[in-house]
Formats: C-alpha cells, sequence, structure tokens
C-alpha cells in the first residue's frame, strides 16, 4: 500500500482500470464498424460504375470477364477455371477445407471467398497479391492452381473468334492479350458484392434490421469479445497480419498429395534450405517478408459472407462459426511456430475471454448478420474455338 | 554410300550387334540408373497434371514414337509435328526436326520434354517433391546417384535409359540383304545418300523438300493455337500470320532456314510410320513417291526396290518391360522427420 500511495493519482487509476474493466474496452487504435460503400477500382483499370460508385454487370468488359472467369482455357490443361474453386454454390469458395487444387495435385490452403474481394488491398492469405488483377495470374498459373502457361493461354484465346470481338470492343486490341484477361476478369469480381446485409441496413440507420441476440452479439464484437482489434472498419478487418495459434489441419500428416505440396510450396517460395526442410506449418506472411517475426502470420480475413463460404480459417481447421469462436474464446491455439522453431510470433491480442454459452451464440449472430442474401451465377456459355481468318496486309 | 566402307561400320554393327544380343545394361551404378530411368519414363507423375508420361508419345511397341501422323499433346493443346522414334537417339546430332537442341546434350532434351507447355507441362520443384514422396524413387535415387530425388537426377536417368535404346545389326549391317533391297541399295546411292549418308542415314543438317502441308496443323483450332504459342516462344516474327511450319528458321531466324527440316535417321525407319515432320505421308511406298515425284523420276521397280531397302535398315529393337509403378505414400510420422 505504501509504494501504491506514492503513485500520484493512483484511485483515479484504479478507477479508471475497472471501469474500463466493466466495459471491457478495447485496445486501440481500430475504426468504427460501418456500412460498405463502392469499392474502388484501380486506375489502370477502369469500368462502368452506377450513380452510387458500384460496377455494373453490364459494363462490357464485366461480361467478358464474367466468361473468362468460367473458362477452363485459362488453366494448363483445360480441366479447370477461376469458377471451380471459387463456385458460387459454395460461397465463391470450393467448399473444401483445402482447396481442390490443380488436377494430379493437392492445394494447401482454403480457398477465400470472391464476395467483396475487391475491397482487399492484398489477396491471398499471406498478403502475396497486390492487386485482383495480379491475383488472377497467379491463380491461373500456380502449379498446384491452374498450372496454365501465359503463351500457351493467350493464343488460346486469340483462337476463339468471339474474344477477337470482346477484346477488341473493350480493349481496342487487334488480339487479345493476357493481361486484359486478368484485366477483365478482375473488373468481373469487382461486380461481386454484397453491400445489402442486415449489418449494413443497421449501420446505415435502420434500427430494425438486427435481431436482439445480434445486437447484443455486436456489442460483444466491440466489447468482451475484443474482436474490432483486427476486425474492424466497413470490411471488418484491418488487413494486417497476425498468429493466432490456429491447430494444423491433420490432411498434412495423412496425405500423400498434401505433404508433396506441402514441400514444394516451401521450395516455391524459396526459403532457406533449413526452412524448407524443417517447418511443418504454413508460415505465411513470412514467405513475403522473409522475416522470422513474420512467421505464421495470415490477413485477417474479412467478416462478411461467411454464412455462405465454411469452412473458416488459412487452413480450413474449422467447420462452423461456432469452432471459430470457441477457438477465440480460449485465447486462440498453441503456437505452432513455436512448436516448429522454438520462438514466438503469436498474437498477445487474444486472450481467453470468459464468453458465457449465450454471449458465443450471440456473437455468431452477429456475424452471420453481416452476410445477406445469396449471390448466384448463371453460368456462361463459352464460345468455341474457330479458324483465325489471315487479313490482308499483315505479315 | 561410297564414303561407308565396310571397315567404318564394323565396330557399330559389331556394338548394336552384342549390346541387343545382351540387354544393353551398363554394369554397376550406371545400371541403377539406367533402371531408375526405366521407372521414370513410364511414369505420369512426371507431367503437370499426372496425365502423360515420356512412353505416352513414345511408345514401345510403336517404334518409340506414336504412330500418329501428329504428336500427341499435353491436354488442352495438340501437336503439330511427328513424334521421332527414340531408337538410336543418342546418337543424333541434333534432337528435333527443326534441331533446336544439341544432340550431346541429351538431359536438356529430357527437361524440355517433361517442361515444355505442349508436352507434359510440369514445374520440375513440384514433380521432385512428388517422386520424394514415393519410397521405392527415393530407395532408387540413392542407389543410382547418393542423392535423394531431385529434378537433374531426373534428367540423368531418363537420358541415361534412353541411351540404351539402342537397335541391334540390320540385314543391311548383316549383309543378308534379299536381291530387290540389294537393287534399291543402288538407287539409295545414287539419289538419296547425299543427305541421308554415314553409318545413321543422315548428313545431320536441315532441307527443305517442299513436303506438303498436314492441314490438320492449321486447319484445327488448338493446333494451331499450340504452334504459334510454340514459334511465339522461340521468337518468331510474325507469328500470329505465319501458316507454315516454319522449321529450323525458328532457331536460325534466316530465310534460308524457312521451313527446313533436320534429314532423320533411316535405321528403325519402317517401323517409325507415318513420315515426315508433319507426318503427312502414310507409308515409305507414300515417301518414295514424293521423291519420284519430284525427280528425277524412279521406275515402279526402282521404287519397290528403295522400299525393300529402306526394310532392310531394320534390327531388332532392345526389349523393355513398362515396370509396375510404385505408389505415392504418405509419411507415417510426418510432423517428427525432415522434409
Amino acid at each position: 500500500m505504501k509504494r501504491i500511495s506514492q503513485i500520484p493519482f493512483s484511485p483515479f487509476l484504479i478507477a479508471v482500470l475497472f471501469i474500463g474493466g466493466m466495459q471491457f474496452s478495447v485496445n486501440g487504435p481500430f475504426r468504427d464498424l460501418a456500412a460498405l460503400g463502392p469499392p474502388p477500382t484501380p486506375a489502370d483499370n477502369q469500368q462502368m460504375v452506377d450513380a452510387d460508385g458500384f460496377p455494373i454487370a453490364t459494363d462490357p468488359k464485366v461480361e467478358l470477364g464474367k466468361i473468362l472467369f468460367y473458362d477452363n482455357r485459362l488453366s494448363g490443361d483445360a480441366s479447370i477455371s477461376c469458377a471451380d474453386c471459387h463456385s458460387d454454390e459454395f460461397g465463391w469458395t470450393d467448399g473444401s477445407d483445402l482447396c481442390r487444387g490443380y488436377a494430379g495435385t493437392s492445394h494447401w490452403r482454403n480457398c477465400q471467398t470472391l464476395i467483396n474481394s475487391a475491397y482487399f488491398a492484398k489477396l491471398f492469405w499471406d498478403g502475396a497479391s497486390k492487386s485482383l488483377e495480379a491475383q488472377a495470374v497467379s491463380a491461373a498459373s500456380g502449379g498446384v492452381s491452374g498450372n496454365g502457361e501465359k503463351d500457351m493461354m493467350e493464343e488460346r484465346l486469340r483462337q476463339v473468334p468471339a474474344y477477337v470481338e470482346r477484346f477488341k470492343a473493350v480493349f481496342g486490341t487487334k488480339w487479345p492479350n493476357l493481361a486484359d484477361a486478368w484485366r477483365a476478369i478482375a473488373a468481373y469480381e469487382r461486380t461481386l458484392i454484397q453491400t445489402e446485409t442486415p449489418f449494413d441496413r443497421y449501420m446505415r440507420g435502420d434500427k430494425s434490421a438486427l435481431s436482439e441476440d445480434e445486437i447484443a452479439g455486436m456489442a460483444l464484437f466491440e466489447g468482451k469479445a475484443q474482436c474490432i482489434q483486427c476486425h474492424d472498419g466497413a470490411l471488418l478487418t484491418d488487413e494486417k497480419y497476425y498468429n493466432l495459434g490456429v491447430p494444423e489441419n491433420p490432411a498434412f500428416a495423412e496425405d500423400a498429395s498434401r505433404q508433396i505440396t506441402f514441400r514444394f510450396e516451401q521450395y516455391a517460395k524459396g526459403v532457406p534450405e533449413e526452412i524448407y526442410r524443417t517447418t511443418k506449418t504454413d508460415l505465411g506472411l513470412y514467405y513475403v517478408t522473409k522475416r522470422p517475426e513474420d512467421m505464421g502470420k495470415f490477413r485477417t480475413p474479412m467478416l462478411r459472407y461467411l454464412l455462405y463460404s465454411a469452412p473458416y480459417m488459412h487452413n480450413g481447421a474449422f467447420y462452423t462459426l461456432e469452432e471459430v469462436v470457441a477457438f477465440y474464446n480460449e485465447g486462440g491455439g498453441e503456437d505452432q511456430i513455436t512448436r516448429n522453431f522454438g520462438f514466438g510470433t503469436k498474437t498477445d491480442q487474444i486472450p481467453a475471454l470468459g464468453l458465457t454459452q449465450t454471449e458465443q451464440r450471440q456473437l455468431v449472430a452477429f456475424l452471420e448478420s453481416t452476410s445477406g442474401e445469396e449471390i448466384r451465377s448463371e453460368r456462361p456459355v463459352l464460345p468455341e474455338y474457330g479458324s483465325m481468318i489471315l487479313e490482308e496486309g499483315d505479315e | 554410300m561410297k564414303a561407308l566402307s565396310a571397315a567404318f561400320l564394323v565396330p557399330f554393327v559389331l556394338v548394336a550387334f552384342f549390346g541387343n544380343q545382351n540387354p544393353a545394361l551398363p554394369d554397376g551404378d550406371e545400371s541403377d540408373l539406367v533402371e531408375l530411368g526405366r521407372y521414370l519414363f513410364f511414369d505420369p507423375r512426371l507431367s503437370g497434371d499426372g496425365s502423360l508420361s515420356c512412353a505416352s508419345c513414345h511408345i514401345p511397341s510403336k517404334g518409340w514414337a506414336d504412330g500418329e501422323a501428329l504428336s500427341t499433346s499435353y491436354p488442352g493443346s495438340e501437336g503439330f509435328r511427328n513424334t521421332k522414334s527414340l531408337l538410336n537417339a543418342s546418337r543424333v546430332d541434333y534432337f528435333y526436326w527443326d534441331g533446336r537442341l544439341d544432340g550431346s546434350d541429351a538431359e536438356t532434351q529430357v527437361r524440355d520434354s517433361i517442361t515444355e507447355t505442349h508436352f507434359m507441362n510440369m514445374d520440375g520443384r513440384l514433380m521432385l517433391e512428388r517422386l520424394k514422396q514415393i519410397p521405392e524413387y527415393v530407395q532408387l535415387f540413392s542407389d543410382a546417384l547418393a542423392q535423394e530425388p531431385s529434378f537433374g537426377g531426373t534428367l540423368k536417368a531418363i537420358s541415361a535409359f534412353e541411351k540404351t535404346l539402342v537397335t541391334g545389326a540390320s540385314p543391311f549391317d548383316l549383309q543378308t540383304m534379299s536381291e530387290q533391297a540389294k537393287q534399291g541399295k543402288k538407287v539409295f546411292d545414287t539419289h538419296c545418300s547425299t543427305c541421308h549418308s554415314g553409318p545413321d542415314f543422315t548428313d545431320g543438317l536441315p532441307h527443305n523438300l517442299g513436303v506438303p502441308d498436314n492441314p490438320a496443323v492449321f486447319d484445327d483450332p488448338v493446333r494451331h493455337a499450340t504452334y504459334r504459342a510454340f514459334i511465339k516462344f522461340l521468337g518468331v516474327p510474325g507469328y500470329m500470320n505465319i501458316r507454315q511450319d516454319v522449321g529450323h528458321y525458328s532457331v536460325t531466324k534466316r530465310a534460308k532456314d524457312m521451313g527446313a527440316f533436320f534429314t532423320p535417321s533411316l535405321r528403325q525407319v519402317a517401323d517409325t510410320a507415318p513420315y515426315m515432320h508433319n507426318g503427312v505421308l502414310e507409308t515409305l511406298e507414300d515417301v518414295v513417291a514424293f521423291y519420284s515425284a519430284r525427280g528425277p523420276a524412279l521406275s515402279a521397280g526402282e521404287q519397290r526396290g528403295l522400299v525393300a531397302f529402306l526394310h532392310a535398315l531394320s534390327g531388332p529393337v532392345p526389349v523393355v518391360d513398362e515396370p509396375s509403378l510404385p505408389r505415392y505414400k504418405a509419411i507415417d510420422n510426418w510432423m517428427e522427420v525432415r522434409n
């Protein structure tokens, strides 16, 4: 007591701590929750938008991008399209814990939904792509995703008369250029947006849009459960990277094909040999930065469209939102980096929460309120190959 | 044939003959390497989607070619040239019809086949991780190369295996040709041996013979796209509007090489129909008739004799058993062992 009394204004500090504890105040800085507005569009890939700034589906660039999105010829053996792993039937993912991957291979991470991906500054769980355009080419050409070779994919497009016409109309080029295919696909993806959710309506002032449980869940989200520390703003993500101690997906210990891909990814991402030899856990952001302190960190996912896009986490470790909430309630899991390397990178921002069963249910109710109606898509008819006409005056 | 003395031929004949009598497998480490190569040659896991092996296009029962006018390609693409036989391929000066690779560098030819988009379209890094997942291969690599499965080791092993694909002595080598074939040889010496010279009946040089186009290359949209992607990759100018096979020009970019293809060996030629770089001629009779039509014209008897002579250039083919391929196996104590 003597020492405490030496601290000036100590009764005041104690009061602040007490009141703060009662209110479960969360360490800032973070942005307030908000309704989602229109997505950004890059300066080098403009597209038509409506009066509110939302990309429109009737834009010829978007129409072209939609067809390309479904076109299996944008892969190595013409067996797989963007839509195969980002299917509207599974919340624009493939519905698996770990993505299916290219024929003869397996992928190694969970497919993320494309709904609202337009808002992300970077793509992939480790933020390896800086735009939807760059993400598309990585997915189409990666050895365990599309395995397409660029010259071959480009010449296939040029062999489809309807594409020659559409690319000419949209991009003004004589022949389709592959880089423009990714632009068109990204433009299409920027129309895959869901802002009409109960949560968004509530944030725009319709206080009847959320149920009592959902409102209670939102209070927990911003308070006792501390979710908002990382899941903030209109997108419900800070787009930063954290290690939560997500448990390993057991498939890696059991499935030969996943083991192949796990090692391939270490090799392909250029880690030092000793790390290639020893790691048994996905190192996440480390592959991009090569800084040990970034090992095991993954980008905070947006908490939208969750109703349709299970399973969750970078490795699909959890199939339900209840499991996810229970995981956080225990303060996350064991740091896989410590297990592999002896030092830790797990965030200290996820203490055990002490949520009651009711509170966990309310939190799940809130997380479901950010989904809105399911967005479905009609598969377009793919244009067929045809002969290329040699034009007069060409050489 | 004037330049080809009997003395010059003897060592070759002996090697070829005895190589066939006793399976052409070297001793010791080399034989381990060949054994590894035999497995890998037949393994479709060396292609991107696991659908094609070397043996998909170099089929043992089809003269180690594929019997098609235009070769099978990776799914989603279609071949635009005739598959060459691997028999005696270790003796060529240049690989491929357009001569784009050095014949002394078989490993690069194997690499090209594995990684080329329209052949096997394989990421080499993924390939070696597949091989590491097959315990039998880990053992074979250890025995043959004292290393874990590697991309370079794969190239060494397959090229070592291919070097064993040597044919035995033919009736021509053994001087047991029929009378008709002997008559054909005279025609050959007069009209053919300028380009089809030396022990393998090739000058190892490119020539444009005016072989008719195979219309499938440009009429089939997928073949056309495949061909275009390929000559684009090789840096051929104006590739969008080219409607002929540019041949060796794609290597040199010299006008004189436009439409020129390397003289093929004639050994085992009777086993490897159809013929020419684009498979446009189905039989040896067609080939001889093609040359006769170009002139000088040959009589029907001369043509028959020439065909008989060409048949006399085939010797016994090495017998290779297709291996039963080992399977992927999950690593049991995955979390504990080093990768």
